[in-house]
């Protein structure tokens, strides 16, 4: 009998196609209809795809900080919610690593340099960083209750750096522009189109999170049952 | 009954990376969170003052490296063949900044503008800032390019004029 179904349901089927309509509404009102900007010209295009993909790293490390405090909870304790915590952290370093390469190059056609040591930039590179290592500590080894806990508990330290680089435009002097949305600085169809990029990136966290936390199960059902099957053949080694 | 210890086949789960991998990349996280750190730090010695904080505040003084914010007076760019000259304005204060590279991104006048260098004073004991890099500080506010806004935008840069 085969254990190792694939990793989709009709649900994500459905959610997939609904992904993929969601981008191509982004590539039609990020690039055809939302206006330029009076200052930055074509350039602000970018904000449809550097903003959203800087917010859903924020909510996939929020993802994984309350999905490693569920495992840690003796109550609610369960792989899956590390194996959520996992693929969560992993789809968020995807999103983090576009927000950092759309600002980089966005920084250099406005600001006039690709990268400059503000508070934002810099607290930004540090969460990148920080979720590299957390994904490292998830390899190390041991079984999986031993990742299971050892990440969780950094994945709970992790997720306070969240707020620092949010804040970081308000609580320092930076380059990096204020808060956009918050301060009603898009208007129209630029706003419009902010959200459609918001709602299309945020349709395929939640695909990629669906797809990615079923192949770890499956990974870890390939470990489980390697180690059934070697106990198996013990037996079967020392039985009369 | 056979006892003796079987022989181990010393094999991975297929897809599986080795722990030595997952501690080279620690090793290289470590490295760079403190790099990052440190870059920061370094570049937050540089004190971030505005142009009328210039011999005021403590830190934005004469002949020590910063950073000065200000908006790009009106008419007042000069390129030539090394230089760029123009000046900068704050809060009623101005400085003229002698740039010695090329301006780039959305550099132009009326906008705001981060000069790194060091105020220092001339010949005629005037002061004026000896900039080594500009970037430019765009603001939170995007409109759309149309008409309409242009009219808005023609008007803002003769206020901005008036102001110069």
């Amino acid at each position: 009998m085969n254990h190792f179904g694939p990793t989709s349901t009709r649900f994500t089927r459905a959610l997939g196609v609904a992904t993929i309509l969601g981008l191509g509404w982004l590539a039609v009102f990020g690039l055809l209809l939302s206006p330029d900007d009076v200052v930055q010209g074509s350039y602000a295009r970018l904000l449809y795809i550097h903003v959203p993909s800087a917010w859903l790293a924020y909510l996939a490390f929020g993802v994984t900080g309350l999905a490693s405090g569920a495992y840690l909870w003796p109550r609610t304790r369960s792989m899956q919610w590390d194996r959520i915590a996992g693929a969560s952290a992993e789809v968020g370093v995807l999103f983090m690593a576009l927000a950092l390469v759309t600002g980089s190059l966005w920084g250099k056609v406005t600001w006039g340099t690709y990268w400059t040591w503000d508070s934002r930039l810099t607290t930004t590179a540090f969460l990148f960083v920080t979720y590299i290592g957390y994904l490292a500590v998830r390899d190390l080894g041991g079984s999986h209750e031993q990742r299971a806990r050892r990440s969780a508990v950094l994945a709970l330290l992790a997720v306070l750096e969240v707020p620092l680089v949010h804040f970081s435009v308000s609580w320092w002097r930076p380059l990096h522009q204020a808060e956009t949305i918050e301060r009603g600085g898009l208007k129209g169809l630029m706003l419009f189109s902010f959200f459609v990029g918001m709602i299309a990136f945020t349709l395929l966290y939640v695909w990629l999170v669906m797809h990615r936390q079923r192949l770890m199960m499956l990974n870890d059902m390939i470990d489980d049952s390697g180690l059934d099957r070697a106990l198996a053949e013990r037996r079967n080694e020392v039985a009369p | 009954m056979d006892l003796s210890p079987r022989e181990v086949v010393a094999t991975a789960p297929r897809g599986r990376k080795k722990p030595w991998f997952a501690y080279a990349v620690l090793a290289l996280v470590l490295i760079a969170g403190g790099v990052v750190v440190a870059k920061f730090l370094t570049s937050a010695l540089d004190y971030y003052c505005n142009v009328d904080e210039v011999g005021v505040k403590d830190g934005c003084d004469e002949g020590r490296n910063i950073r000065i914010q200000g908006t790009v007076e009106q008419g007042s760019v000069e390129t030539n063949d090394a230089t760029t000259n123009f000046i900068i304005t704050f809060n009623g204060a101005s400085m003229p900044v002698e740039l010695g590279s090329e301006p780039t991104g959305l550099f132009q006048e009326c906008i705001p503008v981060v000069v790194t260098g060091k105020v220092l004073r001339a010949d005629d004991g005037t002061r004026y800032f000896a900039g080594e890099e500009v970037i430019v500080k765009h603001d939170n506010q995007y409109d759309a390019e149309n008409e309409e806004r242009l009219d808005e935008a023609n008007a803002e840069a003769a206020a901005c004029s008036r102001k110069g």
